[in-house]
């Protein structure tokens, strides 16, 4: 049995940025425009697949990035924001090629089924959907919103995963600390994010009842529900995940 | 199809987690005899993926909204955090119990704050979320096992984690769990279907993880074989329970040659 005061106490700071960081990733999955399976025949506005699938996608080429970094660079900003950006290009790039898709293999324009008018380009929409449709493609107001959405899932992922490598690289007493090179302690932050993720993206896509079209949708207002349901979720989680991680350090990272 | 006789929840949640945990505990004992022994392991994660397959298809059946995938990638990410959680406390044999019901309390805790903060209405939200972790947490200890030989947290990290195994896991379990509500749902969707392709799937998952195994060619070889005797007698089931709940099934053939198109 390991020592769990001695593993939890050190580690407040980090279990309330990994509260933090759920809860970005909460809020981050309001951002993302998706349309799930009516998206994907042009039928809705919005990326064609599950808010799930495209946040953790998001989050984990965030984690990628940040794990990277992390390799190179402990500062806490320079993490934060490797994940930030990963997110935000591994969403940019589905992005621009689902609208050359949608642009030039089915013969669609981007346009919003949810705002007469985009609020960033204020270009006219509602003249421009197709009948029987809810909008489709990817119009500006949806790409600029997804970008901010990986922004936050990125930025919140990247914190769960330095927030856990540090609580795996303290130095506990009795035990040598491990490196932040150390494999075995990489490898077990990252599944425990990816787990992580997968769990606070699935909270806020039940709140947003699986889709959503960016910041100026109607549904996006429900966001503070989800942000307190990720709150509340991630405090077990957090604690639980320390103990994991912790207790790598005092098993010498093999 | 109504008609059609069901194994009700309870009769499959205690094969799934009563069947599961024995298979996993015996795995563990046995296999310090005799490393061979970790198959049972894999026969644990099938008795959970069906249970599982299961609790997903009562409570997608409401219309989670967002698509089934959203709830087997949830179990499988609980299950995660708790099996880690629970191999991590170094307390030996009582490992994998803990991990189990730390999965569950998860999965309750998830189900209050989907039904109370953000406002589901499915009323079986608490019991089904519940239900998915502890099968989830399984899943993952079973095909661990399987892998790595052992459930002791240093070697499961170094043999399961480390080699990224976990993610194969992750997805080819969540497979077994969620696929076969999200391939079979609709008027004429029949539970004895369900569970049979929930079977294959995880006999797939059992020859992947089988692959995979550390244990020794005796271990790999009999995990394996077994994995594939599922996938072959379950695969045979679906696909005759198939045609039982089809209208009718026929043959299209090959698709013409350029010569016959003219």
């Amino acid at each position: 049995m390991i020592d769990l005061v001695g593993l939890i106490a050190p580690n407040i700071l980090w279990i309330i940025a990994i509260i933090i960081g759920g809860t970005l990733i909460s809020i981050s999955v309001h951002f993302i425009s998706v349309g799930g399976a009516p998206a994907a025949m042009a039928q809705a506005t919005g990326i064609g697949t599950g808010t799930v699938m495209l946040a953790a996608g998001a989050g984990i080429a965030g984690i990628i990035a940040a794990g990277a970094v992390m390799d190179l660079n402990q500062n806490l900003g320079v993490v934060l924001g490797a994940g930030g950006v990963g997110a935000m290009v591994m969403l940019a790039a589905t992005m621009i090629v689902a609208t050359w898709i949608y642009a030039y293999g089915v013969g669609v324009m981007p346009v919003s089924a949810k705002v007469k008018y985009d609020p960033i380009t204020k270009y006219r929409q509602d003249l421009y959907v197709s009948q029987g449709t809810e909008g489709h493609g990817i119009p500006t107001v949806a790409f600029v919103s997804s970008l901010l959405g990986g922004l936050l899932g990125g930025l919140g992922a990247a914190l769960a995963y330095y927030a856990l490598m540090k609580v795996g690289t303290y130095a506990y007493s009795g035990v040598i600390p491990l490196d932040v090179h150390n494999l075995d302690l990489v490898a077990v932050v990252a599944t425990f994010t990816i787990g992580f993720f997968f769990i606070n993206s699935v909270i806020p896509s039940y709140n947003i009842v699986g889709t959503i079209e960016g910041f100026h949708d109607p549904k996006f207002k429900r966001w503070p529900k989800a942000a307190v349901a990720s709150f509340l979720a991630s405090i077990p989680l957090g604690i639980v995940a320390v103990i994991a991680v912790g207790a790598l350090a005092f098993v010498g990272g093999l | 199809m109504t008609e059609q006789k069901m194994i009700p929840p309870n009769t499959l949640m205690a094969v799934g987690a009563v069947g599961g945990l024995v298979c996993i505990y015996l795995a563990y004992f046995l296999s310090q005899a005799n490393p061979i022994f970790v198959f049972f392991g894999a026969l644990g994660a099938v008795f959970a993926s069906i249970w599982g397959a299961d609790a997903v298809r009562r409570i997608a059946s409401y219309g989670l909204g967002t698509g089934v995938p959203s709830i087997g990638l949830l179990a499988l990410g609980m299950g995660i955090i708790a099996v880690l959680f629970g191999l991590a406390l170094d307390i030996g044999p009582a490992g994998p119990i803990v991990a189990f019901i730390v999965s569950c309390a998860i999965g309750a805790i998830i189900g209050i704050i989907s039904k109370k903060v953000v406002g589901m209405t499915i009323p079986i939200m608490v019991s089904a979320t519940t239900e998915i972790a502890g099968a989830g947490a399984l899943l993952i200890l079973g095909l661990s096992i399987v892998i790595a030989g052992s459930l002791d947290y240093g070697i499961v990290v170094k043999e399961v984690i480390r080699t990224g195994f976990i993610m194969m896991i992750y997805i080819a379990g969540g497979m077994a769990m969620l696929h076969p509500h999200n391939s079979n749902l609709g008027p004429d969707e029949t539970q004895d279907r369900l569970l049979a392709l929930s079977a294959e799937k995880a006999g797939i998952a059992v020859v992947l993880s089988g692959f995979a195994s550390v244990a020794g060619m005796g271990a790999i070889a009999i995990t394996v074989l077994i994995g594939i005797i599922i996938w072959y007698v379950y695969f045979g089931k679906y696909y005759a329970l198939v045609k039982r709940d089809a209208y009718k099934v026929v043959d299209t053939g090959l698709l013409p040659t350029e010569e016959e198109m003219q």
